[in-house]
């Protein structure tokens, strides 16, 4: 097990560093640079460049080489002093404008992923052992509709809903109060309850998802021979349920954790720019229209570092859940 | 006698049966999925008739409809039956909510009408015509009141049309999608498990790196790299390549396992000793092996899709005006105050749900019906 | 018929199943008893029904088959139970599932979970049927693999299925039904997935068992050649149905029915002749659905009367002591010598 952890963890370096290259090509695509935006915007003001003022803009944020070897130096700056570049926009190194909003992000999306497996894993067995019945139809039918439902559009229709009831969308994370007075015990209900809409509306796709998927398995495992033996053997049920068919229901559960966070991150990143939640998304967006390239390509480097993390843990929880795993690895 | 005969018949049919007839024969049983089936084949009737179902063109609007409410369709007047016919619609300003509140002038009475010549437009992009399906006809000068089925969007366009329109491209935007995901990821998939070895590897790493990215800001930085004045036709293909770019991996997976657990059977190897030629052993022998797998999982890549496409454009990223698809209505939808006063601009949102519902039920269907094990 | 002698009883067991087509009879009326200390082979082709009607004694067939008629089990010499009568989840079936009838399958490497160990799984039997002792039941677990020639047990007691052999499987398979001391043991094909030397080492396992702790054995295969090492009497059954019934040498030495005779001279024996040609049976076994109103083997049999065989169906005869056969022709061909 620790042999294959280590080597598992030795994998993962050569797979970033080929995503980080990926991330950095798909940034420089886009025609023109940060400079040129913000020369368009200037002279719209009516500002006066000439072609040298550009060309020192160019030089001074780094911007004039060709981009591979402005790839290398963002790479080594990352790996030498862990400097993730300077943020044209924020006028800022890119970290001390992400790292608020990455904390932040990382509790959302941990929330949000703990609330689909809570919410899913019982619902997808319920349906299972009850297949057919009014429940299973109920939540079978609402599982399709949250996939159905792009979340964004779920987003609307909640704040709509919210605004009609209370007259507050519930916008943000945090009200202007807690803006200003910070986040304290006092008011962490308050936050509790505006996390509410956005677990919901990020959470739902995902949940339907596992819902699919525990439900799926459990009524294979039904069939499979062992249940059969165990069942020969005269367990009482819940014993063939829980210690036969759960354990192995969640390993497919395990495997999808590195999915899962995917699509939190993906779903979040669209929710939080209607639902205006100070998480990564809007910044992300807001970069790639201006071409703010080191922020745009740090935060897209950091979510996929994240999931790839998650592919290493589900891995890992996978083989330390299935022994044929363990053992094939250990030799 | 005859009856015996019949019977076995009907038994030996059923050992006969090809994999298709058996997967078709159940998918016909299977409720859910030929009501889905139905329902799409409206839906992509409609988006090719679009232009001529639609009354008004994207061009024909009028300031006089800015966010008009749905027009009401009246069959009686005056306690007797007269057929479908609409009134004359006026707004006056509300001082204090700055809304506008419409109101009927039932004096004129202005009959519903089939096949009404308006704009002209092309019909499948071809055959120049300018008869509607239905609309309103002038009494005399004035300008005859139109008929808004969805109500109006801030511009005075008729939302009815629009989500049309708009369906022609956000219905045929998943299919090219699904054809270029195909194309990959059989092509990919294939030589990855067919050959083994590095090509294996690097096809493995980049699929790797591909999922690890979440998929909706990888489709926002890609789209950033669209340049904002290029032909619709241009745009409309660079955002299927951009969607199909996600999709193909996870159908390349498949193919590559199938392809290595085929790659030993006794059946290809003898087609291999024998002299067959790699292209042909794989599309002869080995496709078809796993082609319906394919095609339920194709079905049920479409509902992403869709929603892909939704999502760009919705922020901005994807289709953008003149272009019309239900992502860019959906747009519209982004300020909640907007909603909350003309809620009848999330009509566009139905549609898709529908679309991908029923994409989603289809898939199901065909996913157990392609199951032997059923 | 002493029926303190019989362990179990069945009593025009019919088992159907419905699917979209239809219905298929799977198994329609089978009368059989197996008595105490005996093994009974059960035997026919893959589809006959014999399995599901072995899983129906248990109750542990699947949802959609609906089983009618009685499966009396002899409880105790007062008491006798009709298992279709219990519930399948009830409280009363769990108590003679597992300890008063178990059940061994055909493959070993499925039968276990693989995700915990064998010790683990055979000490579920034993602490569920036997002690509630955690010590004691794990000596009894170990002593029980070492028996069935698990070497080493007190150590494999902690591994996985994925570190068994296919045959060792088995025999932990053989410790786990046994460790209760079951009157009755189901076995289904017990040996169809192992290779021919251990085959013969699992049954004469299975023999010495029987003999030491004294039970019965429903033995369920298609292979003849396994039948004649294990049984005392054997059934054999087609579509469904029992054409058969026999001690085992008086089945061996005269075959009745045309099925039976098919079946042994499939079997390739020691001594004939290498020119010889296996025999088979024309055409295979048909569809359990919309069963023509005759006897189910009349598409395929040599000696068919036509006008008598598709007309109506053979019910079982006694030939000679304890021989039983199901058939038109036989009778037809006594008739004619007398």
């Amino acid at each position: 097990m620790l042999k294959y952890t280590i080597k598992r963890i030795f994998l993962f370096i050569p797979t970033v560093l080929i995503i980080s290259f990926v991330i950095f090509f798909i940034i420089q695509l886009p025609e023109g640079d940060f400079v040129s935006s913000y020369v368009a915007r200037m002279q719209a003001e009516g500002e006066v460049f000439t072609a040298q003022d550009v060309a020192d803009l160019r030089t001074q944020y780094g911007i004039d080489q060709p981009w591979l070897v402005q790839y290398f130096n963002w790479m080594e700056k990352i790996i030498t002093k862990g400097d993730f570049g300077y943020s044209f926009a924020y006028a800022r190194p890119v970290w001390s404008v992400i790292m608020d909003r990455l904390v932040l992000t990382i509790i959302v999306s941990l929330t949000i992923l703990i609330f689909t497996y809570l919410v899913s894993i019982p619902i997808g067995l319920y349906s299972a052992l009850h297949q057919y019945s009014v429940g299973d139809y109920f939540f079978t039918a609402l599982g399709f509709l949250g996939m159905a439902t792009p979340n964004f559009l779920l987003a609307i229709i909640l704040m709509y809903v919210s605004f009609k009831w209370t007259g507050d969308p519930l916008l943000g994370l945090f009200s202007t109060e807690m803006l200003q007075e910070g986040v304290h015990l006092y008011n962490f209900g308050e936050f509790l309850q505006r996390m509410i809409i956005p677990t919901i509306v990020i959470g739902t796709a995902g949940t339907a998802g596992i819902i699919r998927t525990v439900r799926g398995q459990m009524l294979d495992e039904q069939t499979k021979q062992y249940t059969l033996t165990a069942r020969a053997k005269g367990l009482p049920e819940y014993v063939i349920v829980y210690k036969y068919c759960l354990r192995a229901v969640l390993n497919p559960v395990a495997s999808g954790l590195a999915k899962a966070l995917s699509n939190i991150f993906s779903g979040s990143t669209i929710s939080a720019i209607v639902m205006n939640l100070s998480i990564q998304g809007p910044v992300l967006y807001a970069a790639l229209k201006s071409q703010d390239m080191y922020l745009a390509g740090t935060i897209l480097l950091v979510q996929a570092v994240l999931v790839v993390i998650g592919t290493l843990l589900s891995d890992l929880a996978l083989a330390w859940l299935d022994p044929r795993i363990r053992f094939d690895r250990k030799g | 006698m005859s009856l015996f005969k019949k019977k076995e018949k009907s038994e030996e049919s059923y050992y006969l049966a090809s994999q298709w007839t058996l997967i078709r024969k159940k998918l016909m049983a299977h409720k859910l999925a030929v009501t889905s089936m139905i329902v799409l084949g409206i839906l992509y009737t409609t988006a090719l008739f679009a232009n001529f179902l639609a009354p008004y063109g994207l061009e024909d609007f009028s300031s006089d409809y800015k966010n008009a409410t749905p027009t009401a369709i009246h069959w009686m007047k005056e306690g007797a039956f007269v057929g479908p016919h609409v009134y004359k619609m006026s707004y006056t300003m509300n001082k204090e909510t700055f809304k506008r509140e419409w109101e009927e002038d039932t004096s004129v009475m202005y009959p519903l009408k089939f096949f009404v010549k308006r704009k002209p437009y092309r019909l499948f992009g071809i055959i120049p015509s300018d008869v509607h399906l239905f609309g309103t006809e002038a009494i005399g000068d004035e300008e005859p009141p139109r008929i808004l089925l969805f109500g109006g969007d801030n511009l005075g366009n008729d939302l009815f049309s629009r989500v049309l329109i708009g369906s022609q491209i956000s219905l045929t935007i998943p299919f090219v999608g699904t054809l270029i995901s195909f194309v990959l990821g059989v092509f990919l998939g294939g030589i990855s498990g067919y050959f083994g070895g590095m090509v294996d590897n690097v096809i493995q790493r980049v699929i790797e790196v591909l999922s690890a990215l979440p998929t909706i800001p990888l489709w926002m930085a890609l789209s950033a790299a669209i340049p904002p004045d290029i032909p619709v036709a241009q745009m409309y293909l660079m955002i299927t390549m951009i969607i199909s770019l996600i999709s193909w991996t996870g159908l390349a997976r498949v193919v590559r396992g199938q392809f290595y657990a085929l790659k030993n059977e006794d059946y290809i190897v003898a087609a291999r000793i024998a002299g067959v030629s790699n292209m042909k052993i794989i599309l002869k022998h080995m496709v078809p092996g796993f082609m319906s797998y394919l095609i339920v999982n194709l079905t049920l890549g479409i509902p992403n899709m869709i929603i892909g496409e939704t999502s760009m454009s919705f922020l901005g990223l994807g289709m953008r005006s003149p272009a019309t698809s239900w992502g860019v209505l959906l747009k519209e939808t982004q300020d909640i105050n907007s909603v909350a006063q003309y809620p009848w601009r999330l009509i566009p949102l139905i549609a898709v749900i529908v679309t991908v519902l029923a994409f989603n039920f289809l898939g199901d269907g065909m996913r157990d019906a392609a199951d032997p094990y059923k | 018929m002493n029926t303190i002698d019989t362990i179990l009883q069945m009593k025009d067991l019919t088992i159907d199943i419905k699917i979209d087509e239809g219905t298929l009879n799977v198994v329609r009326g089978v009368q059989l008893d197996i008595k105490r200390n005996e093994t009974l082979g059960l035997v026919g082709e893959s589809g006959c029904g014999k399995s599901l009607t072995s899983k129906s004694i248990l109750g542990i067939n699947n949802k959609k088959c609906n089983s009618k008629g009685e499966i009396l089990f002899q409880l105790n010499p007062e008491k006798s139970v009709d298992m279709l009568k219990l519930n399948p989840n009830g409280k009363a079936i769990k108590k003679i599932r597992g300890k008063e009838i178990s059940m061994i399958f055909q493959e070993p490497l499925v039968a276990f979970s693989p995700l915990y160990t064998i010790g683990n799984q055979i000490n579920e039997c034993t602490r569920l049927h036997v002690t509630k002792d955690k010590v004691k039941s794990k000596a009894l677990s170990i002593e029980m693999m070492e028996k069935v020639g698990i070497a080493n047990a007190s150590k494999r007691y902690d591994q996985y299925p994925h570190e068994f052999s296919g045959g060792m499987l088995q025999r932990a398979m053989i410790a786990m039904s046994l460790v209760s001391g079951p009157k009755l043991l189901i076995a289904d094909e017990p040996t169809t997935a192992l290779d021919v030397t251990i085959q013969a080492q699992i049954l004469d396992l299975m023999n010495n068992l029987k003999k030491e702790m004294g039970m019965s054995i429903l033995f369920i295969t298609h292979d003849l050649g396994t039948v004649a090492k294990m049984c005392d009497r054997v059934a054999v059954m087609y579509l469904g149905k029992i054409v058969e019934l026999a001690p085992v040498r008086s089945l061996y030495k005269t075959p009745l029915h045309p099925y039976t005779n098919g079946l042994l001279g499939s079997v390739h024996r020691i001594g004939t002749s290498r020119e010889k040609r296996l025999y088979s049976i024309e055409g295979t076994v048909p569809l359990a659905l919309n069963l023509p109103k005759g006897c189910g083997f009349y598409d395929r049999c040599p000696k068919k009367i036509k006008g008598i065989c598709n007309q109506k169906q053979p019910e079982l005869r006694e030939k000679s002591e304890g021989h039983f056969v199901a058939c038109f022709a036989c009778e037809h061909e006594e008739a004619k010598h007398e």
